[in-house]
């Protein structure tokens, strides 16, 4: 019975946990945009990142070695470095983006401007990371976040014309006013949205900070095999309702509060309402993990105590970086910077840093010394293969594409 | 796991034993092993002597140029500390396996001790870090051939010889083998022999009398491998 709650737990907080900031704010554009057209972006995205997360929490059940582990072991001090400075960068511009995501979330209640809000935000974030327990993080803001599943209710409620919302699904049912090169920018946005590599940090460091063996497999490969689809069917439920509202009437969505309208039209005050409590939870939780996951990557690059099961004081080094990378992104966001538009350069530049993170999990995933009789089978093996190819395009043509367009204005 | 495969057939120090963590007899992580000592013995065997540790160990590796001008900027971040150029350093006896990481027999508490100027000026003494990517100069090894990993014999921790038995050398770059030259199934078929077949030049010299490591030649120092090196195939 316990092992069965567990499993439910996981998946219900791996459902809420999998959107953030990035998911959100891409989705909801892309839908106003592109409509349907790019859902098959999301839909690969979503199975990619359950290749490789299942690969990252299998090793850390049984060899108890977290992803950046695996980087420097791998990679070698030089280009492990390389990695980290570049992941570092990501995750820390996500860690902007989603303490800026939270701060948007409370002004859609209180109509105090974001920028007064962060302040608070990030002591809070702060507090959490260094009281809160690890599991008590994932659980309750990971069950909060469900509450964006108005989406999918608002959604049923538009009564959109279903047919036409599935004939959209093909690619060739771009808009014909956009060009091919934005909806290539905004596909690799997406990929990287759905892909970021914050999220395998976050997972195999949270399989240590959670002890699993190799008895946890099956439960961790139930969380990831269930509960990222599921998540993913909410982007796309956002990147629906979003079509279904603004694609018709051509309006852009420049705001957070415009990715939760199309729910106001669908259910009314309450919906919204239960939605912009999602926006929080899923950003507040985001927050933590992309706030631990610079702690995880640094700590892990050089060796020094990390984590959330030891006291505070026993991993002193771990906490001082929570603390530096919290005082760092409220500075920013105190500049009066855009979080809608660290979103979008963050998730741009995830799909840059990909490679040189799942290529070291790809290799190890396969070394019987590190995972004994575990190790990938043939159809994880092909599936990761073709995934590192498509990553590697990604990752050359995101930059181009972006220049090229103008971050998608183009 | 690694412990008993090491054991059993060596293992390779770049690939086995570099960048892996440490961890006290406490659970504590100590440190990534960031270089490895080799002390030249009585019998002519490099033999591994301890685990070196911070930056002064880890800086050196980010290749001759860049590591040594990073290593003199940590140098002179405090000049006046005699120390600050020295690793710091844990004793090889003092762990109890390797597997995917390191096990110590002491908890991490006050563990690791700085290196002092006299070891540190053994000429006797060297570092992995230093000996792999040395110029390789041998007849039946293309021009650009480098020193790629070094081949143990015995594993730390445990009873009987413990010393480096071969060199692996061949064009490229040292790490970039991922060891798929030692797995008898090696994981994706296609990433395995791409890299199998970048290093298609690459071959496992035994150390012995045939072959001289000079580190005064050049800038870095170079590999000599005689005309009757034995020189085997990578696997097998």
């Amino acid at each position: 019975m316990k092992r069965y709650f567990a499993v439910l737990l996981g998946v219900l907080t791996a459902i809420g946990g999998f959107v953030d900031i990035g998911d959100l704010v891409t989705n909801a554009q892309v839908g106003a945009r592109f409509g349907t057209s790019l859902v098959w972006v999301v839909v690969f995205g979503v199975v990619g990142i359950c290749v490789f997360a299942e690969m990252s929490g299998r090793i850390a059940a049984v060899s108890r070695r977290a992803t950046f582990d695996l980087v420097r072991e791998r990679l070698g001090p030089r280009i492990g470095f390389l990695n980290l400075v570049g992941s570092m960068l990501v995750t820390l511009l996500t860690f902007i983006a989603e303490i800026g995501g939270v701060a948007l979330a409370l002004q859609l209640v209180s109509s105090v401007h974001h920028v007064l809000l962060v302040p608070f935000v990030a002591a809070a974030v702060w507090i959490v990371l260094w009281r809160a327990r690890f599991s008590s993080i994932e659980n309750v803001l990971g069950l909060m976040g469900l509450t964006l599943i108005g989406f999918a209710v608002a959604l049923w409620q538009l009564g959109p014309d279903w047919s036409e919302l599935a004939a959209g699904l093909a690619p060739a049912e771009k808009p014909a006013a956009e060009s091919w090169a934005t909806y290539a920018f905004f596909g690799v946005a997406l990929f990287g949205a759905a892909m970021t590599p914050y999220e395998v940090f976050f997972f195999s460091s949270g399989g240590v900070e959670e002890h699993w063996s190799d008895k946890d497999i099956g439960v961790m490969r139930a969380n990831v095999l269930i509960g990222f689809p599921l998540g993913g069917i909410l982007s796309v439920a956002i990147a629906a309702c979003a079509a279904t509202v603004y694609l018709p009437e051509g309006i852009a969505v420049e705001t957070l509060g415009q990715v939760g309208l199309p729910v106001a039209v669908g259910l009314g005050k309450i919906g919204l309402a239960v939605v912009v409590l999602g926006f929080f939870a899923a950003t507040f939780g985001a927050a933590c993990e992309t706030g631990l996951s610079t702690g995880y990557s640094l700590a892990q690059y050089f060796g020094f105590q990390w984590g959330k099961f030891v006291r505070p004081k026993e991993a002193a080094g771990f906490h001082i970086i929570l603390l530096l990378a919290t005082v760092l992104a409220a500075g920013v966001l105190l500049t009066g910077v855009d979080p809608i538009m660290v979103t979008e350069i963050s998730v741009v530049f995830s799909a840059v840093a990909l490679p040189l993170t799942y290529f070291p999990i790809l290799v190890v995933a396969n070394d019987p010394d590190y995972l004994g009789e575990h190790v990938n089978g043939p159809v994880a093996n092909a599936l990761g293969v073709f995934y590192l190819v498509v990553i590697t395009i990604a990752a050359l043509a995101a930059i181009p594409l972006m220049v090229a367009t103008s971050m998608g204005q183009g | 796991m690694t412990g008993t495969r090491a054991q059993r057939d060596g293992y390779d120090v770049g690939l086995h034993l570099l960048d892996r963590q440490i961890i006290g007899a406490d659970d504590r992580l100590v440190a990534k092993v960031d270089d490895v000592e080799l002390t030249l013995d009585d019998d002519g065997a490099l033999v591994p002597t301890a685990l070196l540790v911070g930056l002064p160990a880890l800086l050196p590796r980010f290749g001759p140029r860049l590591g040594s001008g990073l290593a003199r900027a940590h140098r002179l971040v405090r000049e006046a500390a005699a120390d600050q150029a020295q690793p710091l350093i844990i004793d090889l006896d003092l762990v109890a396996e390797v597997t995917s990481d390191v096990r110590l027999t002491r908890p991490a508490h006050g563990l690791l001790r700085r290196m002092d100027q006299r070891r540190a000026e053994d000429p006797r003494r060297c570092r992995v870090g230093d000996l792999l990517g040395l110029p390789v100069r041998c007849a039946a090894l293309p021009r650009r051939s480098k020193v790629l990993d070094l081949r143990m014999v015995g594993a730390p921790g445990s009873a009987g010889p413990h010393r480096v038995t071969a060199l692996i050398v061949g064009p490229g770059r040292p790490g970039a083998l991922f060891g798929y030259d030692r797995r008898s199934e090696p994981g994706p078929a296609v990433v395995g022999s791409v890299a199998r077949w970048l290093h298609r030049h690459a071959r496992v010299v035994d150390l012995d009398e045939a072959v001289r490591i000079d580190r005064e030649v050049g800038e870095v120092g170079e590999v000599y491998v005689g005309a009757d090196a034995s020189l085997h195939p990578l696997r097998g």
